[in-house]
């Protein structure tokens, strides 16, 4: 359980006359659902705001007809579920949903996993009481990846609700169907919440949100999981399988460091190649949201490989004379202790430019605060209420948080600062308290010393931090900042409203920065005398994992093996490599995810060839299986001894997320840490690139995969793309590389953002550590 | 209806019907007389009598029983299942199946596999289509399960072929268009045979 | 008597062409017997019989002398080899032999060579005895086959090949001594002769005829006494182990045997070779013995097997009573009449 369940928030409710335990302000759906008790309701989504499309949920509370999915829950409440008014009504509103289905479930791509079909059996509709005529209804390709079908939707708006209340996006809104205007004698004559929902029902249909035919979004796909009939697939999905021929393997998405919770599905890819393919990726919606990369990145498998010995004979070797393993976050746990073995056996060095800058800033961190690790994440982020974002493009690189971000504004009636050199037109239409400081690139720490100012219990600060904030007047530090001063804090009362559960969401721009002790510093002052609750996000995939379990070194020298990254000899699972070895869907194992969880993964697809495992019984001495790694992850590092067939891996019905185990954090008493000022004059000058990558993109892998449309490039905003032309070269200090410009509407302001995501670009060492640099951009 | 009955397990006391036989013979009186009687009994000469009938309407009158099989075939009874059809649509020509998979699902030899895919006129198209006939065990679920009375099984019987494989392409087994007309419907699970008059007959106790 | 001395002499070289003609044509007809068989049996049960090997499936019979010859010859492992070589040309051989004193076809003269053929091989004056003796010394075909091919079932065949020969073999000598008490001779010439003026012995004595007939399906192993190797109960019999050439021996010999008995039938009983109205004597044995061969397949089409102990009961208790009564009542009637 997240959170710890007492009995001061915990309210007794009755439900069909048996007692339940249920939070203190919960709706009567989600303290039925958490209970075990079925409820009927499709348009409610568990995380967002309840629609009340469906009407379904229609239950009886204290003597009063109320929607279960609306009603918060009272102590010694009585509920009941069924009355025959209730059922009445029910059975109406599901005839009333099937009338001018089309029938054709037998093509249709939910092939039975139908709420439609479902609560039409449950309602035991078996005959038709209602018609009307049909309106035309067109189906679309919204997107890349988004077929919708307009004759199959039944408006229960839950994809404009995911869409709005926890993706962000608000690419979809309920438009005009044109349809014809209910009987008046109905109104009458049937169940007073059947004829409203059908009289709504009859007036709506979805439609892209910015009035043209296709969305504007990050293609998570979120939309098509939720919709409970099938009118929304996936474009390459749609028509290739039924539901019922998928295997469904429980796994983790290999791309953000979110480590989303999946289902790769998969099935033989056809009749003549029984070779098993990955048909779509699903996840429980109701908890988890996927972001683009981890639903339609899943096919980077790497294929047909069979067991090369002379090329496994060559890695010994390369391995036997390497100095130096350089690879990335895409790893899991296991292998992260493989390759640390390897430094400790054979004393070669490590080296992941992707992850060092994060280890250093999470040794920093816990040494000022005396926490091995920092104490918020994901899930707990979005029980607060108002958030700040820093150092981190939050739409591209970390989905998870962003969508923890979106859905406090959403939720929780929260407010949010966003600080960011580049600007994003995305997060303030997260709602109306969301302000975004767009400052200077080198003016991180101001942003913290503003949230110095505007948060901490200036009691509590050392006396001299407290003097150099009070040195900025006037609102001085808001300017610097790029606010505007007057404005800023005429609303900020208003922001701060009823305010109670603060959280900071450090991104990676922090962790290579030239002051990052000093941030960090003044992160854990913003904790101790703020209340902020502190949440980091992790690089890429299995960035934590690798930081806590490697120990990296700074620099690459001499011969150097790669694992999938360049080097003298690679190893890659990508399939270009010297060696072969199994990608992220291939192989079995744990990954330590942003929210400290470390959760198990499993094998989608078959591989024939050699694994690190092998190489490492080659070299040092290696138990039988990779995944006889997973109780030996670095206890001291907060990692349990738990062999990883004993790992859960689901979810409760109340949504508590079961997977793994959390990371114990061990807490040290320390004091205060001495913060320094900051030089108002270290910013960036001149062009600035800033290393990010586009949002669905964060390795080769997903790179690799058919889906993911998203190309590597120069990413700017409209006006600077004009600017810059097609087709530019980026001079560094130390190299150039050549990219086409790529024009990213949501961005603002001068600053290019350059794709990281392939490593044989190697733009890890044009930045080295920072990911702002100066550069020089010439047209070619 | 009660279960006493079965459950009486005492051979002979249950209430058995006797059939009106002669008595066994006791003296060898008896048993000369039952010889007696018996070979005088026109009973061994009805015997000859029948069989020679038999020859006589085989022979002249043209009632050989005897079908030429692999010259002459009588016709199969609408609910033999046979190597699948796959039919056409008798209004436009196309094939029927609207690939729902049912088939395949429902198959407990696990032995159809299809392939679907999203076609240019934006509907469900089945690009591949297959039968294992080295699996099939001719159950008949598929043909009941599709709902478009796409599948059935046909006529052919004779299934002998070097390559197991020759009948189970979706090409195979569907209508050929240019014998559209002559394309049989299903006539469904209780149908009875085309000859079913010609086959009541008389139980061969009559005489 | 008359006929008699207008015959040429019977030289050796006329003899052994009739031999050849015999066992030729006799074993021809044998196996043409099992085409026949299979047809009338088949029309019977309103089939077609075999029909596509050949006109009206005549060269079946080839069809089948090519099998059976290509067959492969096994031999039990644990048999008595040299035993179970024999036993099939016993059968066949004493089938034959019994044909010897049989007149089988009307006698000719070869045109050019000027050699007489008799009808009959070998006219010994103890014809009937001859030919019953062969027959009942055919016994020991089964009998040693059966106990030659160490299989449970050859030993049952063989057992009941020993009871139902030789209680038969009782039957058959009780009941054709009657029409010999009133021939007055063992040569079948002299039965024809008897028989000249167109009454035949059947008619004086029906009871002879019917135990003469029923004995003789026994002697030949014919439904409904085919006991020997009832494949219901036994499988095979005595031929069980037996494949190829040497199974066909014992076929050729039962199907000789049952031409045998039609011959004995025909000439005892029916009339012989004599001209019957305006049907000359050589048609009209050939029409007698065709049937009664048919007889016996029509017998087999209609009539069910029998038990052994059945078959036992009928021998010792029914027929045997039934023919020494009718030795005594034919002397009585011969004492009053003669």
């Amino acid at each position: 359980m997240s959170e710890v369940q007492t009995v001061d928030n915990m309210v007794t409710i009755s439900i069909d006359g048996v007692e339940y335990k249920a939070k203190e302000g919960e709706y009567i759906l989600n303290a039925a659902r958490a209970n075990d008790v079925f409820i009927p309701a499709i348009c409610y989504l568990t995380r967002c705001s309840p629609t009340l499309a469906c009407r379904l949920c229609l239950v009886e509370a204290d003597g009063k007809q109320v929607y279960a999915c609306n009603t918060k829950v009272k102590d010694g409440m009585s509920v009941t579920v069924d009355t025959p008014n209730i059922l009445e009504e029910r059975r109406a509103m599901m005839e009333v949903y099937d009338v001018n289905h089309p029938l054709q479930c037998g093509v249709c791509d939910q092939s039975g996993e139908c709420e439609l079909q479902n609560y039409t059996l449950e309602m035991q509709v078996d005959s038709q009481t209602y018609a009307i005529k049909d309106t035309e209804r067109h189906t679309a390709n919204w997107s890349s990846v988004l077929h919708y079908d307009a004759g199959l939707c039944i408006v229960c708006e839950r994809c404009t609700t995911v869409c709005k209340d926890m993706i962000g996006d608000s690419a979809l809104k309920t438009t005009k169907r044109g349809g014809d205007k209910l009987d008046k004698s109905l109104k009458d004559s049937m169940p007073k919440d059947a004829y409203a929902m059908w009289n709504k029902l009859q007036k709506s249909i979805i439609a892209p949100s910015n009035g043209t035919g296709s969305t504007d979004c990050s293609d998570c796909g979120e939309c098509i999981a939720v919709c409970p009939v099938g009118a929304l697939v996936s474009r390459d999905f749609q028509y290739t399988t039924n539901a019922w021929d998928l295997k469904r393997i429980p796994a983790v998405s290999a791309h953000s460091s979110d480590g989303f919770a999946i289902y790769y599905e998969t099935k033989p890819r056809s009749i003549s190649d029984r070779r098993e393919k990955i048909f779509r990726v699903t996840n429980e919606w109701n908890f988890v949201s996927l972001d683009g990369s981890a639903r339609f990145g899943y096919d980077f498998e790497n294929e047909d490989v069979t067991k090369d010995e002379k090329a496994f004979a060559n890695a010994v070797e390369a391995l036997k004379k390497a100095e130096t393993i350089r690879f990335n976050s895409v790893i899991s746990n296991e292998e992260a202790l493989m390759l640390q073995t390897l430094k400790e056996k054979l004393g070669v060095k490590l080296y992941n430019p992707e992850v060092r800058p994060f280890q250093k800033f999470l040794k920093l961190y816990s040494e000022a605060s005396g926490k091995s690790l920092y104490n918020s994440d994901s899930t707990k982020a979005m029980k607060c209420d108002f958030v700040v974002s820093v150092g981190g493009a939050l739409r591209n690189d970390s989905p998870g948080l962003k969508y923890a971000f979106n859905n406090i504004q959403k939720m929780n009636k929260g407010a949010g600062l966003y600080f960011h050199p580049v600007g994003d037109k995305l997060i303030p239409t997260f709602g109306k308290n969301v302000e975004m400081f767009i400052h200077k690139a080198g003016l991180e720490e101001a942003s913290l010393y503003l949230l110095l100012d505007l948060f901490a219990d200036k009691s509590k600060l050392p006396a001299d931090v407290k003097d150099y904030i009070e040195s900025f007047e006037n609102g001085k530090l808001i300017d610097m900042l790029g606010g505007d001063s007057e404005k800023f804090m005429a609303g900020f009362d208003k922001m701060m409203k009823k305010k109670e559960k603060f959280v900071l969401m450090v991104g990676e721009d922090y962790y290579g920065h030239p002051k990052a002790e000093n941030l960090a510093k003044l992160i854990v002052l913003l904790e101790e005398t703020a209340g902020f609750e502190v949440v980091m996000n992790p690089p890429k995939s299995n960035a934590l994992g690798v930081a806590l379990i490697c120990d990296l070194d700074d620099e690459a020298t001499g011969y150097t093996v790669g694992y999938n990254e360049n080097g003298d000899f690679r190893l890659s699972a990508l399939g270009d490599g010297d060696l072969d070895l199994p990608a992220f869907n291939q192989q079995e194992g744990t990954v330590t995810t942003l929210s400290k969880r470390v959760v198990p993964t499993n094998v989608a697809i078959d591989y024939g060839g050699y694994v690190l495992n092998d190489l490492m019984a080659e070299l040092v001495d290696a138990p039988r299986l990779t995944i006889d790694w997973t109780p030996y992850l670095p206890t001291d590092k907060g990692y349990k001894s738990v062999a990883f067939d004993d790992l859960a891996n689901s979810f409760d019905n109340a949504g508590n997320d079961n997977r793994g185990y959390l990371l114990d954090v061990t807490t040290k008493e320390v004091e205060l840490p001495s913060v320094e000022k900051f030089d108002e004059n270290a910013t960036l000058e001149g062009d600035i690139v800033y290393r990010c990558n586009p949002p669905r993109q964060f390795s080769d892998f997903s790179d690799k995969a058919h889906q993911i449309f998203e190309a590597f490039g120069l990413y700017a905003s409209e006006e600077r793309a004009k600017e810059l032309g097609s087709k530019v070269e980026v001079v560094f200090e130390n190299g150039s590389i050549e990219v086409d410009v790529v024009v990213d509407k949501k961005m603002e302001g001068n600053i290019v953002a350059l794709s990281d995501f392939k490593s044989a670009q190697n733009v890890y060492e044009l930045f080295g550590e920072s990911r702002y640099a100066t550069v020089t951009i010439r047209e070619v | 209806m009660s279960l006493e009955q079965f459950k009486n397990r005492n051979v002979g006391t249950q209430n058995y019907v006797k059939l009106d036989l002669d008595h066994t013979p006791t003296s060898g009186w008896c048993q000369f007389k039952q010889v007696v009687k018996r070979t005088f009994k026109p009973e061994l000469f009805v015997g000859l009598w029948v069989t020679l009938r038999e020859m006589i309407n085989a022979l002249f009158r043209g009632k050989m029983h005897t079908t030429q099989y692999p010259f002459e075939k009588l016709p199969i009874s609408p609910r033999y299942r046979a190597i699948h059809d796959m039919l056409r649509l008798l209004e436009s020509g196309h094939y029927r199946c609207i690939g729902c998979g049912l088939c395949e699902k429902i198959c407990i030899a696990n032995c159809i596999t299809m392939e679907t895919r999203y076609d240019e006129n934006q509907r469900k198209e089945v690009s591949e289509y297959t039968i294992n006939f080295g699996r099939c065990i001719f159950c008949g679920y598929c043909a009941e399960v599709c709902p478009e009375l796409a599948i059935v099984h046909g006529q052919r019987y004779e299934t002998a072929s070097e390559q197991r494989a020759s009948f189970s392409l979706f090409e195979d087994m569907l209508t050929p268009i240019d014998q559209l007309n002559l394309q049989q419907e299903y006539q469904g699970f209780g149908a009875v045979s085309p000859n079913a008059d010609e086959n009541i007959k008389k139980t061969p106790l009559a005489y | 008597m008359e006929t008699a001395t207008m015959l040429p002499e019977v030289t050796a070289a006329g003899v052994i062409i009739k031999a050849v003609l015999i066992l030729a044509v006799i074993a021809a007809i044998a196996g043409f017997g099992t085409y026949i068989e299979r047809k009338v049996l088949a029309f019977m049960q309103r089939r077609l019989g075999p029909q596509h090997v050949g006109p009206f499936g005549l060269l079946q019979l080839a069809a089948d002398g090519i099998k059976l010859f290509t067959k492969e010859d096994i031999i039990p492992q644990h048999a008595n080899k040299i035993i179970f070589a024999v036993a099939p040309v016993i059968t066949a051989a004493t089938a034959f032999i019994a044909l010897a004193a049989v007149p089988v076809f009307p006698d000719f003269t070869i045109p050019l060579l000027d050699i007489y053929v008799p009808s009959i091989a070998s006219d010994v004056n103890v014809g009937i005895l001859f030919v019953l003796g062969m027959m009942a010394a055919g016994l020991y075909g089964p009998l040693l086959a059966g106990m030659a091919q160490a299989n449970k079932w050859g030993i049952i065949g063989s057992a009941r090949t020993a009871i139902q020969f030789l209680s038969y073999e009782v039957v058959t000598g009780l009941s054709i001594l009657a029409p010999i008490m009133m021939v007055g001779s063992l040569s079948f010439v002299d039965f024809n002769n008897y028989q000249a003026d167109g009454t035949w012995i059947v008619v004086y004595q029906p009871v002879a005829f019917v135990l003469f007939l029923i004995a003789g399906y026994a002697e030949t192993n014919r439904t409904p006494f085919d006991l020997l190797e009832h494949e219901a109960e036994i499988v095979s019999g005595y031929v069980t182990e037996y494949s190829g050439m040497r199974w066909g021996l014992f076929f050729i010999g039962e199907y000789a045997n049952m031409i045998t008995i039609g011959v004995i039938a025909s000439i005892v009983f029916l009339g012989g070779y004599n001209d019957f109205w305006i049907f000359p004597g050589w048609l009209m044995i050939i029409a007698k013995i065709a049937f009664s061969f048919f007889f016996m397949l029509w017998v087999r089409a209609a009539w069910p097997h029998i038990r052994p102990d059945q078959l036992m009961w009928l021998c010792w208790k029914v027929l045997m009573p039934l023919a020494v009564v009718n030795v005594v009542i034919t002397g009585i009637v011969m004492m009053i009449v003669g």
